[in-house]
């Protein structure tokens, strides 16, 4: 689905990713872990198109697409989707209006009819409930005066009803307390399918005991310095970075 | 140094200031004369002239544009239900097509069926709620006087339903038109007016309309100024307002741009205890120009006035914002707040603003801010990772910019025709840059 090939990616002219290769298959659930400033974030980024990361050398395919010649907006629509770390507010847009924009842009897009008010307000309920989410908040604006817990609830709602070929998670888990993380997981859970698969980025394991991965990549520096099974995310939690030769300090520069 | 430095001074051309005003009464006509006196061959405005420093150059009044204007096609009306209709068509009353409230305590007439004690009145009252120094072409519109509405409301009448003024300028109209209305509010009167200009010709017109709103106290006047013409129609605008005791004012100004636009709101708190609340939207795109000007004068004591108007630039357009707040020496205990954002959709177009406080009380609290920003790019980011296209999100984004201020017009139909046309107007803009 995802192959990601010699990935290098630069922020004002400084180098975070330094040949990345990646290959994730229809139904798998990736995570990639690294101490901060290891570029996690940067990949999940340059994945989705943000224009601060200039993409040096490498290719990405999608599909079979060449991804870097999408703009934003294409690929979400060819299904990619990425849950923010920092989810911006936009006051004046209310999440209802954003939201029934997009799902309808996405459904225009595929050839299906548009959702009519009430049909999106209904499915808008449905998926709220299941991350916890009040519905009353529909009709605030774009995370607008949402707590960190409620945006990121909000984000994995909106995954729920875009239904992306592949989702990116991206520290999703930060500043969650168990409760949340395990709405949060739950929700990601119910997408889980054959034909959909996760890239999950995140600092700490304890997210992936509820999303369980099938791939584990240790990002370090730039680049993917060990991958293994969900054995190898257990690891990281019990030695820390240092286990593999790691600086935290110095990787975060 | 030397002379070639000058700004020339143009004179308005005297085809401007045609005898006339012979249906008006006595009085008028004697204030008309005065006026057309006053300003016969006048300087206009330049680049040095204070409150046109960033407008002159839009002011082209050739004498083209002198003559009252004719017309050669309809009018083109758009139908409002649930209001009194008062149509003012090229500058004229047309009570044929008005529809009015024949409710005691709402009075409502054209100036030239005034008797002679009636149009006394009126005259001493007109143009005493503006400024002329900075208003020099509300000067213009009593020198051209022909007639005017005067619209009266007894103490304690509450107008059931709002009086909706359209101005309407025919299709194949030239020349140029000033429609004047007086509104006298009496004590404890409650009422909306509603003011929109409108036009489908596509020719040069000049319109200079003036307002007058006189509150008694503890009158309470929703005021909502649209001013939709098509870019062809010049416009220069002035409202001016008293305010009496515990009167409140609650005024939402909503524009588009032009080859000239500009409206002066000059408020006068003059009883305590009276309220002005300011609201203002102006939109340009292509070339166009929109210049608000407001002045709120806090004359007494514990009053209040809050004020905020939001612009968006698009294309090549220039727009202009120029907020004068004057705390006068007695008025201890005012509270004044004034708010200004700007939003600039392209590099190429331009913003001015400039707040202007003088406060000569020492017990008062008068906040101002001014701002001037372009889209924000996370936002942007944000909407189109979710698949909208980066048209539709700046459009979204511009619309979030002012629905605030959308949110806060009172009457629902308003609100979303104003919406509709906010949207279509900013959704034409992102669609031009994009080719």
């Amino acid at each position: 689905m995802l192959t990601i090939k010699n990935l290098h990616a630069s922020v004002e002219g400084t180098p975070i990713l330094k040949g990345i290769n990646l290959e994730i298959k229809p139904g798998e659930v990736h995570a990639v872990m690294g101490p901060n400033g290891s570029g996690k974030s940067t990949l999940a980024q340059v994945l989705v198109g943000h224009e601060a990361f200039e993409v040096t050398e490498g290719e990405i395919l999608f599909d079979g697409q060449n991804l870097l010649e999408l703009e934003v907006e294409e690929r979400a629509l060819a299904g990619l989707f990425l849950a923010f770390q920092y989810p911006v507010e936009i006051p004046g847009v209310s999440n209802l209006q954003f939201l029934r924009t997009a799902l309808n842009t996405l459904r225009k897009h595929h050839g299906q009819d548009e959702l009519d008010a009430p049909s999106f307000m209904k499915l808008a309920k449905e998926k709220a409930k299941q991350v916890d989410l009040s519905p009353d908040f529909l009709k605030r604006g774009v995370n607008e005066g949402f707590s960190g817990g409620e945006k990121k609830r909000n984000e994995i709602m909106q995954m729920l009803m875009m239904e992306p070929r592949l989702g990116i998670l991206d520290e999703t888990d930060s500043g969650l307390d168990i409760d949340a993380l395990k709405t949060i997981a739950n929700g990601v859970n119910t997408l889980r399918a054959d034909n959909r698969s996760f890239l999950v980025v995140t600092h700490y394991q304890r997210l992936l005991n509820h999303i369980v991965p099938d791939v584990v990549h240790v990002l370090a520096n730039g680049q993917i310095i060990k991958t293994g099974d969900k054995q190898l995310a257990m690891e990281l939690e019990e030695h820390g970075y240092g286990w593999l030769g790691i600086n935290e300090a110095e990787a975060a520069g | 140094m030397t002379l070639a430095h000058k700004t020339p001074l143009t004179p308005l051309d005297d085809a401007f200031t045609p005898e006339g005003g012979k249906q008006l009464p006595a009085p008028l006509k004697s204030l008309r004369d005065i006026r057309s006196k006053a300003i016969t061959g006048m300087a206009l405005p330049n680049r040095r002239t204070e409150n046109w420093k960033y407008s002159s150059r839009y002011l082209k009044l050739d004498p083209e544009l002198a003559p009252q204007t004719q017309a050669t096609g309809d009018a083109d009306y758009r139908s409002v239900e649930g209001v009194y209709r008062l149509v003012i068509r090229n500058g004229v009353v047309d009570l044929d097509s008005s529809n009015l409230p024949s409710a005691s305590g709402v009075d409502i007439r054209r100036f030239v069926d005034l008797d002679d004690v009636a149009a006394q009145s009126v005259a001493k009252k007109l143009d005493t709620t503006l400024d002329h120094g900075t208003t020099q072409l509300a000067a213009l519109n009593t020198a051209r006087l022909e007639d005017g509405v005067l619209i009266r409301l007894s103490a304690d009448t509450s107008v059931d339903k709002p009086v909706y003024i359209q101005y309407v300028t025919d299709a194949g109209a030239s020349g140029s038109n000033y429609p004047r209305v007086m509104v006298e509010a009496g004590q404890g009167s409650k009422m909306t007016l509603v003011e929109e200009y409108i036009s489908n010709g596509d020719q040069p017109v000049l319109v200079d309309s003036v307002s007058e709103l006189l509150l008694d106290d503890s009158a309470n006047i929703t005021y909502i100024r649209l001013c939709m013409d098509p870019a062809n129609v010049r416009h220069i605008g002035a409202t001016g307002v008293k305010v009496g005791a515990n009167a409140k004012l609650d005024s939402h100004c909503i524009g588009f741009g032009g080859d000239l636009r500009r409206h002066d709101l000059q408020v006068r708190l003059e009883g305590q205890g009276g309220y002005a609340r300011l609201n203002g939207i102006a939109l340009t795109q292509d070339r166009q120009h929109y210049d608000n000007h407001t002045a709120i004068d806090h004359v007494v004591p514990n009053c209040d006035s809050d004020e905020n108007y939001r612009c968006l630039a698009a294309d090549r357009s220039h727009a202009i914002f120029n907020g004068r707040i004057h705390i006068h020496p007695d008025a201890q205990q005012s509270h004044a707040d004034m708010n200004n954002k700007n939003l600039l959709l392209s590099t190429n177009a331009e913003i001015d603003t400039k707040p202007e406080l003088e406060i000569y009380a020492d017990d008062v609290t008068c906040a101002h801010g001014a701002t001037v920003g372009q889209l924000d790019e996370g936002s942007l980011f944000y909407l189109t990772s979710r698949g909208i296209d980066r048209d539709t999100a700046a459009t979204m984004l511009s619309m979030a910019f002012v629905h605030e201020l959308v949110g806060q017009v009172p009457l629902e139909d308003i609100r979303e025709a104003v919406n509709t046309r906010l949207t279509d107007f900013i959704e034409a803009s992102f669609r031009r840059a994009a080719e």
